[in-house]
């Protein structure tokens, strides 16, 4: 343990000295440059006692006692060691740190005032630590020190490079020269937004990646396949198992010939694709028929001592599989039945598109491939759309422009109802709508925004208050009813608000996940958020199918935001939600 | 010529009839996949017997045991015809009047050859479909559990068995030789951690059921009316797994080793990590399918060493082994519109020959891809002699196996048919988690778990000593106070003195604010006061409402008040850590984005791009970066080939892992960040440009800019965004529900949040009463937060002054 707590130490040491390098460095570039004499010689100071400092805890550091993990000998190992302890020991540590700064802090305080406040603040952070310390040690997870090192490749050191750059940058910015400060900054406002959008784009990436791999891809014991591939397909007239185009129940399928049916002229088929129809057993006149080419998958192995390839024409029992090869050319053409190990499938770069296509072979007739989802969805946004622009600007007008008594309680109570969390309503709320009959309907999802929403009128009031009283009078002087003067002179002037609340609005209702869950039971009435969901329950071992149904499900929004990007942005600026 | 035209007419007025007559059966909890070509068959037959009938398989979440959408529906009057469910959880269904019985179906239709009858089934089996003395379900499949021990790994290390005077060639048969066995095969790293298992007592699929079962001990009482989970059987048999996991160096240690188990071809029993494990019949053919030729034995699970021996109190006991059996069962919902048809199916489905014709059509579809056919087992006794002389009369050890589990199904045990059947399975599994956790001794947990189903036992079988009320009343005086408020509101109006102007401007303003109060009186004060008033009742909306007074209060608070600390914990996790860290990401993305650097446009879609994925895409990335893999999921590669090579340490299981999967969401929260930036964004171009300059001036360098100048001009937006996603976090959902599907409160309750909570008591099983005041006391939680932000806010948010 103690060992432990010591390679800490000297991890910390190690890369604090690694810090103070990084700024001197800073300092350095201040004393070789600044034109002020004084100043030089403050920053020629500074620079050699980092130097020094720096220098002196990187050496302590490493070469304070490792854990046994360290075998090499010649190479240099860089400490690393992080403590692992409960979250609330995390919590007492930040704690502490703050109450030891209020307490350095009564050394610089002038008055006896700011002396009393700061060791009353110092006490209270302190005794909050201990307190949230001695809760953690209540806890059975363990306090330990996880260390390791990390060996000098070229990697590693790129990442020291990268954090020395990191800790310039940052010291650069701090610097007092405005030149050089206003040079750093570009740089690494640069810096951070490529390392920053990069963070932010490797999950998109990831989820495009995967919905392009093979099945077999996904998981990979001998190291992780980054890159899609395809496996290698050949085309093969199997005598035995014949396979034709036919029509089954107005669909193309593909089925596999299993035999002759009533007479030479009728074959009895079995379905293969697509998948919801496979199994399926029918019988279709051979006229009607097209005989098709399977595609059988290509496998590599070693037969004789040489290596071959070859395609399955037969699956056998326990697993082995008759492969006929085709490569190399002399032996082309002959069979051998090999063990479920002795052969592994031959593997080309290219994306699997196939995953896309396959998810639309999984749904059943009611979802007419898909459209049905897509047109709910559609429903429910446009009218959520709809609904919520219409009622609270409607209201947002009345509570802002018109003088009726009562109206301040109201809007507070308005509000208030800000605050209550819908998990209130939501039993009863269910219930009036079974009254209504509208269980297994879009209504209750659509209709409720035809009610107003606290925050959206909240906003738009706001907005309204922004334009001046004088325009209204005069439309009103003209001899404008209250309804003209809202639709024709106030509506026209709130659009950009009204463009940011529907875009909102259009994400929201997108991606409604709960009211769907609570008030939808049939496929025909599924939007895409909740059938993914029940896709993901029906099929989540698929990854391939889930990631390009994710991928399919995030498209629309994603065009929106292309399309619109203007007033995601915009809108909300000038909507005086700025700040204020 | 007329016959002809006369026919012609009649399949013309068929066909007519038969489009117009298209009626659909729909059956929830089975789905069509690639491997269920036999269920495919069957519903192709009855649609064929049955012309003009579509036959419609929806999975929607059902089948398992919290079928989430099965009470919305039933409730909402759209039930489907058939409803597929675990067997055990059908008298807990049928208590809340949520199926129908069948006795009547049952009776009329038993000396048909398709007909249902009692003798064709298992007794274990059968007994799990009635509730008191009615038959609400038919048993469809059924499985049952055995011991499977590599015979490679016996062999391998058969020295050192013989050495401690245990022999290789067969496997344990008391649970002192099964940890004697374990001891000798289970391998330790140079640190400690495991290398090979030989026994995980939880591990497969056992449960302490099992345990409990070989132990004679009973879960309820004989009457069903007490929760007996901690009489000292039950104790004694918790102890035996304690023991077992003692052996792996404690559940944490083997926790740890199993989170490194896959599944498919690798296995941990295939590939040799774990030496005996205790599974169900259902893994026979997923093991065939890796390893046709795998060396192993299946046997009867190890019991007690007085079970064994006959001795003791077990000295008349015949049955010298017992396995457990569970299953599935079809049902018909309440208020189904195709009672009649549904039973046909079902008549079909269940007979003898209805299940045959799914064997056949899965051994062609396996035949097709050149794999051998291996059977589950079922719940109709002659089926499964049909499937032993059929498919597995050979002798490998597939067959062997199969034939083990069949012999077993006539000593097999069911857990308790009881309405408290699922709250009795949950609750036990939160008990012995945290008992082999050491968090609490055995009694302790299993004691606690007791009350808890005590509790819900009592609210149904003592619910008469509570007074039956008729909502009518209080919805009644709800809508009249209601009407007499508006009223009075109305001549409170009239009387404000007021010019005709005035007047006229006063009516158009409650003109335009009245889609507002329509939509607060009808969807937000309305169902408050109903919910509140429900959060005093017991109430299942199928089933007549009783007054309870407190009782849901009490039961939140005292007997559930572990379950509600730790879910409230759970948030206020979430909150503390992720808000200040979203909000913190939020800002400096804002930050970052508010300098003028070229590529603006580019880097702000980038960030923002996240936010606007669908909430359940985005998870569903999320789960699939985090799983805990290391081969599949990208975190845990990363992770495996940086920190796991440097320091050592191996990669979490994140959402399979206790500690982690908080961390995880938060995770995912975090790469939404950039949704917050456009409100930050904002917020800086709203600082005076001025006040920068003046603080220039001052010699105030970037960091002392950003804390004295930016911090305070933004704190009233800070504190805003603090307090709305706070009220946001405290509501968390959606993410959790697509994380667990709905089934589970992720790994030691550590993903139970109030809002999921109350869905699961609320909509799952309409427990009205219990979710009303949940949801009471989340509004509760949510205004002391709301208020302290606000008490605290006047220390550190700065204020413009009104102008």
């Amino acid at each position: 343990m103690s060992l432990e707590w010591l390679m800490l130490l000297g991890a910390a040491a190690f890369w604090i000295g690694a810090a103070l390098m990084a700024a001197s460095l800073a300092t350095g570039l201040k004393w070789r440059t600044e034109p002020n004499a004084a100043e030089r010689a403050s920053a020629r100071r500074d620079t050699l006692l980092l130097l020094g400092l720096g220098g002196l805890a990187m050496v302590v550091g490493a070469s304070l006692p490792k854990n046994q993990l360290e075998t090499a000998v010649g190479d240099i190992h860089l400490p690393l060691a992080v403590p692992n302890m409960p979250l609330l020991a995390w919590f007492a540590a930040i704690f502490a740190v703050v109450g030891l700064s209020r307490l350095f802090g009564l050394v610089g305080a002038i008055s006896a005032m700011e002396k009393q406040s700061r060791a009353r603040g110092a006490a209270v952070w302190l005794g909050l630590a201990g307190l949230t310390f001695w809760q953690a040690t209540r806890s059975d997870r363990p306090f330990e020190v996880i260390s390791g090192t990390l060996p000098l490749t070229w990697g590693a050191l790129l990442g020291l490079a990268a954090l020395l750059a990191v800790g310039f940058g940052v010291s650069l910015v701090l610097a007092k020269s405005a030149a050089q400060r206003e040079a750093a900054g570009g740089v690494a406002a640069h810096g951070a937004l490529i390392l920053g959008s990069l963070i932010f784009a490797i999950p998109f990436a990831w989820l495009v990646l995967t919905s392009l791999k093979e099945e077999r891809d996904m998981s990979n014991t001998d190291g992780m396949v980054w890159l899609p591939r395809i496996e290698r397909q050949h085309p093969f007239d199997d005598p035995e198992r014949p396979f034709v185009e036919a029509e089954y129940e107005g669909r193309t399928v593909r089925a596999t010939v299993t035999g002759l049916a009533r007479g030479e002229d009728m074959l009895s088929l079995q379905v293969e694709r697509p998948f919801i129809l496979s199994g399926r057993a029918f019988e279709a006149p051979k006229s009607e028929t097209k005989p098709i080419q399977r595609m059988v998958p290509v496998v590599e192995g070693e037969l004789d001592g040489t290596k071959v390839v070859g395609f399955v024409a037969r699956e056998l029992e326990g697993g082995d599989r008759q492969v006929e090869i085709l490569e190399p050319e002399s032996m082309k053409g002959r069979r051998h039945d090999f063990g479920p190990e002795e052969v592994e499938p031959v593997m080309d770069s290219g994306a699997r598109w196939q995953n896309y296509t396959e998810i639309f072979e999984w749904l059943p007739d009611s979802a007419r491939g898909g459209f049905t989802f897509l047109w709910n969805t559609l429903l429910i946004v446009v009218l959520s759309v709809v609904g919520t622009l219409l009622s609270c600007s409607v209201v947002a007008y009345g509570f802002s422009r018109l003088r009726f008594p009562g109206r301040d309680v109201l809007f507070n109570i308005m509000l208030a109802t800000m605050m209550l969390p819908a998990a209130v309503t939501l039993l009863p709320t269910f219930l009036i709508f079974r009254d209504l009959g509208m269980i297994d309907t879009l209504q209750p999802i659509w209709l409720p925004t035809f009610f107003a929403s606290a925050f959206n009128v909240f906003l738009l009031r706001q907005f309204f208050r922004t334009i001046p009283m004088e325009l209204e009078d005069a439309a009103k002087i003209d001899g404008c009813s209250y309804l003209r003067a809202f639709w024709q002179v106030m509506l026209p002037q709130i659009k950009p608000a009204l463009a940011a609340i529907a875009i909102w609005t259009f994400m929201g209702s997108w991606n409604n996940f709960m009211g769907p869950l609570i008030y939808i039971s049939s496929p025909e009435n599924v939007p895409i958020a909740y059938a993914l969901q029940l896709f993901q329950t029906d099929r989540g071992g698929s990854f391939g199918l889930m990631m390009a149904a994710s991928a399919m499900a995030t498209v629309p929004v994603v065009l929106l935001f292309f399309f619109a990007q203007r007033y995601f942005i915009e809108g909300v600026q000038l909507s005086g939600l700025g700040g204020r | 010529m007329v016959i002809r035209f006369v026919a012609a007419a009649m399949v013309l007025a068929a066909a007519c009839l038969s489009a117009a007559e298209k009626r659909v059966l729909t059956v929830w909890g089975e789905t069509i996949t690639a491997d269920s070509k036999g269920l495919d068959d069957v519903v192709r037959t009855f649609e064929s017997e049955n012309p003009g009938v579509e036959v419609r398989l929806l999975g929607m979440g059902a089948g398992g045991m919290n079928p989430q959408k099965l009470m919305t529906a039933i409730v909402g009057g759209v039930p489907p015809d058939i409803v597929r469910q675990d067997r055990f959880t059908i008298s807990d269904w049928a208590s809340r009047s949520a199926f129908s019985a069948l006795d009547d179906l049952i009776a009329r239709d038993r000396e048909e050859p398709r007909g249902v009858r009692p003798e064709d089934y298992y007794p274990a089996a059968w007994a799990e479909t009635q509730y008191e003395g009615k038959t609400y379900g038919v048993p469809i499949a059924a499985d049952n559990r055995a011991f499977f021990w590599n015979k490679d790994l016996f062999a391998q290390k058969a020295n050192e068995l013989r050495a401690a005077g245990l022999d290789p060639n067969r496997p344990p048969r008391t649970w002192s030789e099964t940890l004697a066995y374990s001891r000798v095969l289970t391998e330790l790293n140079a640190d400690g951690s495991l290398k090979r298992a030989g026994f995980i007592p939880n591990y497969g699929n056992s449960w302490l059921y099992l345990y409990a079962f070989q132990n004679n001990a009973s879960l309820l009482s004989e009457d069903g009316r007490r929760a007996t989970l901690d009489n000292p059987d039950v104790v004694e048999s918790l102890q035996f797994m304690l023991d077992g996991y003692e052996i792996l160096g404690g559940k944490q240690n083997s926790e740890r080793f199993e989170s490194s188990f896959r599944g498919a071809e690798n296995d941990p029993f295939l590939t040799g990590q774990v030496a005996m494990v205790i599974n169900g019949d259902w893994m026979l053919g997923q093991y065939f399918r890796y390893k046709p030729r795998l060396n192993f034995g299946s046997d009867p699970a190890p019991v007690p060493d007085d079970r064994f021996a006959q001795r003791g109190r077990f000295a008349d006991e015949e049955d010298r082994f017992v396995t457990w059996s569970g299953g599935f069962s079809y049902a018909i919902p309440r208020g189904a519109k195709e009672r009649e048809l549904a039973w046909k199916f079902i008549k079909l489905i269940t007979s003898l020959e209805g299940r045959k014709l799914d064997s056949r059509g899965q051994d062609l579809l396996e035949r097709s891809r050149g794999r051998r056919f291996i059977p589950r087992v079922s719940a109709h006794i002659a089926h499964n002699e049909w499937l032993v002389e059929t498919y597995t009369a050979q002798d490998s050890a597939y067959d062997r196996a199969f034939r083990n589990h069949v012999a077993l199904m006539p000593v097999a045990r069911n857990r308790p048919a009881s309405f408290v059947a699922q709250a009795l399975w949950d609750t036990h599994v939160r008990a012995t988690d945290s008992a082999l956790r050491k968090e609490k001794p055995p009694e302790a947990a299993l004691k606690e778990g007791s009350q808890r189903v005590q509790k819900l036992l009592d609210e149904v079988l003592e619910a008469e000593k509570y007074p039956v009320i008729d909502l009518r009343l209080p919805a009644g005086i709800g809508i009249g106070v209601t009407l007499l408020g508006v009223a009075a509101w109305l001549i409170w109006l009239r009387r404000q003195p007021m010019g005709r102007l005035a007047r006229h401007e006063s009516n158009w303003g409650y003109a335009f604010v009245s889609p507002w109060i329509i939509g607060f009186i009808i969807f937000t004060a309305g169902p408050m006061v109903a919910s509140l008033f429900f959060s005093f009742t017991q109430y299942n909306v199928l089933t007549e409402a009783r007054w309870v007074g407190l009782e849901n209060y009490n039961d939140l608070l005292n007997i559930d008040r572990s379950l509600i600390l730790k879910s409230f914990a759970n948030v206020f996790y979430l909150g503390l850590v992720g808000i200040p860290l979203g909000l913190a990401a939020g800002l400096a993305i804002a930050l970052l984005l508010n300098t003028n650097v070229r590529g603006m446009r580019f880097y702000r879609t980038l960030f923002y791009l996240p936010a606007i994925v669908p909430g359940v895409a985005s998870v569903i990335l999320w789960m699939w970066i985090l799983n805990g893999d290391p081969s599949r999921g990208l975190a845990n590669i990363v992770w495996d080939n940086t920190l796991a090579q440097w320091m050592g340490v191996r990669p979490p299981a994140w959402l399979g892992e206790e500690h982690w999967t908080k961390p995880s969401l938060i995770i995912m929260g975090l790469w939404g960040a950039g949704g917050g930036m456009i409100l930050w964004l904002a917020g800086l171009k709203g600082v005076p440009q001025t006040l920068y300059e003046a603080s220039q001036l001052d010699g105030a360098n970037a960091w002392q800019r950003f804390w004295k100048v930016t911090i305070p001009q933004l704190s009233s937006l800070i504190f805003f965004n603090a307090v709305m996603s706070f009220i946001g976090v405290l509501q968390t959902f959606d993410n959790i529900y697509i994380i667990t599907k709905g089934e589970s409160n992720g790994p030691n309750d550590s993903l139970l949040v109030p809002v999921y909570h109350l869905f699961q008591n609320g909509f799952t099983y309409f427990r009205m009463g219990y979710a009303s005041a949940l949801a009471w006391l989340i509004f509760a939680v949510i205004l002391i937060i709301t208020f302290a932000q606000f008490r605290l806010a006047k220390q550190w948010v700065h204020y413009e002054v009104e102008k």
